[in-house]
């Protein structure tokens, strides 16, 4: 029932897809652990302040989207571990439909241009 | 997230910058790890992770701006729905606002009156270090009191005794005057006054406004000083805060006053309750009483000196106290033993003054702390009431809220809204409350107000008040809000979708109906109680024929020669022969106006009884006046005087019961005693004198003296204006030395001797239906609710040949059930309320079980009309209609 009533930045929207898919792949990880595996799946394409993952997983979890909680890790360390909510989930499917149209759109203008 | 957690975020954010702070350090050090791993040196790895990261105190910011918009945007949001929400079904809105703004209204309106008359300290510096003193009471009819009056040569021992361990002062008893500024023949104006020692305001810290305060000087020697201080409010209201008020005068009484200062603003004496104009010294006062240890009429209010406790303080003054007792028991004759016993036993004691000395909290401590329990009463029916309703609509969107959780809402999220709901109700009936408290609480002042006896508060709804009000707002917020959230929070979705109805929800608000018919119950029982009480008091024969009878106080300038009271008789004379006027009669200080002389009565050859009776002094034609029938013997006439002795007298039956039991009182002699003779001359019927509460109480009627104050009674067969009217035109004819000064009636003097009970009747009297009219529709509330729930299987056995007559029964006998539960409690309740409330009761005893079968009965009634609409419509189902619905 959380949808925040301004559309969405393409660039955040970018993170939050990136974020999404990362977690419904992996499951519970730590924010260090998305930054890498972000990193890794795009080879690096994306390069951007690692720093700036933090304020978009708040606002997703503010948004209902991904869920946090605190554990300790193996070797003693509190950690803040974040997995996807059901509304994630929705939101994630909404997400990457909406992505695919704007990249198919985005192609064809490409190849017909 | 809970919106919990997410207020304590907004309010106070340190944990989660501690948790953001950590998240970042944890992600850092992965880093630095990941890159030693590669090969790098500590140092290099460390800033390679930083620079990778960005600029952590800007993410951070970012971080925490999300957070906290979040908070705020959601209960935003929240507030609109529960906005939305409440205009959606109005007739709850209106009624849960009223009721629970009222009842907040009330609670703070005589909270304030509590606040301002018993709580509120003295705007004084230090009111911790303040004290009073008090002993235990003589009065022989009440043995438990205490009294709190002493007299001056006690106070002078006492302030010896005191050293430096405190400073003690005197206050008089405020007494009501008609002064005149400036000369004799300026108009006249009535203002409060007080005596008080030189050193009163220095006791107390008050530093003048302008001009001086007094000072030991003052106390120097009787009648020296003749200055006055007057009040801030008073300089205000009759100079319009002139300075050059200073050094004018000020008569009252015997004499004049100069003024020499204003005391500071806000400062309006020690007593809470009443606004003293004008201070005098006490060395002003009659000076027989400078030397008279039996004359106990000041008040000591002290500060205690640094480092003094007040059991300390008590203990010093306990032996000048006893020393002061025991030159009592030594100067009189014929105290009776045990009172001799009393005297000894007496122990003074020390008590705080923060709050000042109070007449008005003696006499209406009690009823106000009652009439407090009532509001609050009416709060909890209230907030019962209003709870019910929010469980029947939350039941009635218990199918909205179950598919809202299954589409995923969090429950927290319902739950806050739910909460959301009840904290803006309570925030609007708040609101209204605080307004209505600002109109109700002039008006119950204006029920205690008595014309002899004028109260006065200073009511600004000040922090206290605003912050009892807050605090009555989030209690009842709770209260009513709590249990239909946690009922929404227990819920399971599963359930409620497929029974598609919640009995359990139903259950509970019957439990809830069930409390506010027992509360309800009760004050319907404690109102009906008042009530009696006041139509008793109202119906008591008084003896006396009350009706079209002017009273009127007058003042003589004649002096005291008997010269002047022959005078004054002819003054009367003249009034009795006008036209209209049936008779007329003067006498000492009103009857019904709470003074009244005491005197113990001696009888030759018997043992002095343990009591004193009522000495009233009266001229002849008294009796005719007030139509008391003479029973014996014949009136007081000219022959009689207080002069001669043994002065004509006489009694009514209850003294000559009292006195001479069976025999004939008729020519006998008593002593008071000081050792003036009486003799009785004639006998009438009993009448009371001091209140209606009081029965027969025996009084002696006795010759006038020449008066400087004394009261006509007039008779009449016109109005009251009429009579004051021509009284003064006959006594600027006749008698120029005599003004009169105030009129009243008969009926109103008799009337301000219930303002207690006036109070209670009318406060409890108009709760008791407010709680009633509440039971009712929370009662009409559930059965309506429990129609429409039962619509279905009411139209299945419709269909199945049930008549009218027993699906009504069948709605009928849920209410029963909880009417029943309802007024057991009731019961049991109410005989606690009556064992708490009986020392305000009057000639109830055997009628106790009437009242509450009024109550019982007055109840019944309420509830057929609450069950009539829904038993209407449950009757009315149509099975075809009801069996389709579904």
């Amino acid at each position: 029932m959380k949808t925040r009533a301004s559309a969405p930045k393409s660039a955040q929207t970018a993170l939050d897809l990136l974020v999404l898919t990362v977690l419904n792949r992996r499951g519970r990880l730590h924010g260090y652990a998305i930054a890498s595996a972000i990193q890794e799946l795009s080879a690096e394409a994306l390069k951007v302040e690692e720093g700036s993952l933090y304020p978009a997983l708040h606002r997703m979890e503010e948004a209902g989207w991904i869920a946090a909680e605190s554990v300790v890790t193996e070797n003693r360390r509190r950690a803040r571990v974040y997995r996807m909510t059901r509304s994630g989930k929705q939101q994630l499917a909404a997400e990457t439909e909406r992505w695919n149209v704007l990249a198919n759109g985005v192609a064809r203008v490409l190849r017909h241009a | 997230m809970s919106w919990f957690t997410r207020l304590k975020n907004a309010l106070y954010s340190a944990p989660l910058d501690d948790a953001l702070d950590e998240e970042i350090r944890d992600h850092l050090e992965r880093r630095a790890e990941a890159f030693r791993a590669q090969g790098m040196s500590a140092e290099d790895a460390e800033r390679r992770a930083r620079q990778a990261f960005g600029n952590a105190a800007r993410i951070r910011e970012q971080s925490r701006d999300i957070r906290l918009s979040a908070a705020l945007d959601s209960t935003l949001q929240d507030l609109r729905y529960a906005w939305r929400g409440m205009w959606r079904s109005p007739g709850f809105t209106l009624t849960a606002l009223l009721s629970l703004g009222l009842a907040i209204g009330a609670n703070t309106a005589i909270y304030a009156i509590v606040d301002a008359a018993m709580l509120r300290p003295l705007p004084l510096p230090e009111t911790e270090r303040l004290f009073t003193l008090a002993a235990p009471s003589l009065d022989l009819t009440d043995n438990r009191g205490e009294t709190d009056s002493f007299s001056y040569p006690l106070y002078l021992d006492l302030r010896t005794a005191a050293g430096s361990a405190a400073r003690l002062a005197l206050f008089s008893r405020i007494s009501r005057v008609e002064a005149q500024i400036g000369d004799r023949t300026a108009p006249v104006e009535r203002l409060l006054q007080q005596y008080v020692s030189g050193e009163a305001f220095e006791t107390l810290r008050v530093a003048p406004h302008l001009g001086r305060l007094f000072s030991s000087d003052e106390d120097a020697g009787p009648g020296i000083a003749r200055v006055a201080v007057i009040s801030f409010d008073y300089w205000h209201r009759r100079f319009d805060g002139d300075p050059g008020v200073l050094d004018r005068e000020i008569g009252f009484g015997s004499g004049a006053y100069r003024i020499i200062g204003i005391a500071p603003a806000g400062f309006s004496g020690v007593e809470p309750g009443k606004f003293v104009d004008v201070w005098v010294p006490v060395m002003t006062f009659d000076p027989g009483v400078f030397s008279n240890p039996a004359s106990s009429l000041f008040h000591i209010v002290g500060r205690l000196g640094e480092g003094t406790s007040r059991d300390q303080l008590q203990a010093r003054l306990q032996p000048a106290f006893h020393r002061g007792q025991e030159e009592m028991i030594g100067r009189a004759t014929g105290i009776p033993p045990a009172i001799l016993k009393q005297f000894g036993e007496r122990g003074i004691r020390v008590r705080g003054g923060a709050v000042g000395l109070s007449e008005f909290r003696r006499t209406f401590g009690r009823p106000l702390w009652i009439v407090l329990g009532v509001a609050a009463t009416i709060l909890l029916i209230a907030c019962a009431n209003v709870a019910s309703l929010l469980l029947g609509r939350s039941a009635a969107r218990a199918t909205e809220m179950a598919v809202r959780t299954s589409l995923g809402a969090g429950r927290s999220r319902l739950v806050r809204q739910l909460l959301t709901e009840s904290t803006l109700l309570s925030l609007m009936a708040g609101c209204l409350g605080w307004l209505s408290a600002r109109v109700m609480a002039p008006v119950l002042v204006a029920l205690l107000w008595k014309r002899t006896d004028p109260v006065r508060f200073d009511l600004a709804m000040d922090t206290r008040v605003l912050v009892f009000c807050a605090a009555v707002c989030t209690v009842s917020a709770l209260l009513f809000g709590l249990l239909p959230a946690w009922q929404c929070a227990s819920a399971s979705p599963m359930a409620t979708l497929r029974a598609g109805r919640r009995s359990d929800k139903l259950r509970i608000t019957r439990y809830f109906v069930a409390i506010q018919v027992a509360f309800a119950f009760c004050l319907v029982v404690a109102g009906a109680a008042f009530l009696f009480t006041l139509l008793t008091l109202f119906r008591v024969d008084t003896g006396l024929s009350e009706g079209r009878v002017a009273v009127l106080t007058m003042r003589s300038d004649l002096g005291i020669t008997q010269d002047a009271l022959l005078r004054t008789l002819q003054l009367q004379r003249r009034v009795a022969a006008l036209p209209n006027v049936q008779g007329a009669a003067v006498a000492w200080t009103s009857m019904f106006e709470g003074s009244r002389r005491m005197e113990r009565v001696q009888v030759a050859g018997q043992s002095p009884l343990e009591r004193e009776e009522i000495f009233y002094r009266v001229s002849p034609g008294f009796f005719a006046t007030l139509e008391i029938p003479l029973l014996g013997g014949r009136d007081l006439d000219v022959r009689d005087t207080d002069v001669a002795q043994p002065i004509g007298t006489v009694v009514n039956r209850a003294f000559a019961q009292m006195y001479f039991g069976g025999q004939s009182a008729l020519g006998k002699q008593f002593r008071r005693t000081d050792g003036t003779r009486h003799q009785i001359v004639g006998i009438v019927a009993n009448a009371h004198y001091t209140d209606l509460r009081s029965g027969p109480e025996p009084v002696a009627y006795w010759p006038m003296k020449p008066p400087r104050l004394f009261t006509m009674y007039v008779r009449s067969t016109v109005d009251q204006a009429s009579v004051v009217g021509m009284v003064e035109q006959e006594t600027r004819r006749s008698e120029p030395g005599i003004q009169l000064t105030d009129a009243t009636t008969l009926d109103a003097l008799i009337g301000t001797t219930t303002v207690r009970e006036t109070l209670l009747a009318t406060i409890g009297g108009a709760f008791a239906s407010l709680g009633l009219v509440l039971a009712a529709i929370g009662l009409f509330g559930v059965l309506n609710y429990s129609v429409v729930q039962r619509t279905r299987e009411l139209g299945i056995r419709a269909a199945l040949g049930a008549g009218r007559a027993t699906l009504v029964s069948l709605v009928m006998r849920d209410l029963l059930g909880i009417v029943a539960g309802g007024l057991t409690a009731g019961v049991i309740g109410s005989l606690a309320v009556m064992r708490l409330i009986r020392s305000q009761l009057f000639g109830l005893g055997a009628a106790e079980p009437a009242v509450m079968a009024v109550a019982a009965v007055v109840f019944l009634c309420a509830t057929t009309i609450a069950a009539l609409v829904p038993a209407a419509r449950a009757a009315a189902i149509d099975p075809i209609v009801a069996v389709r619905r579904e």
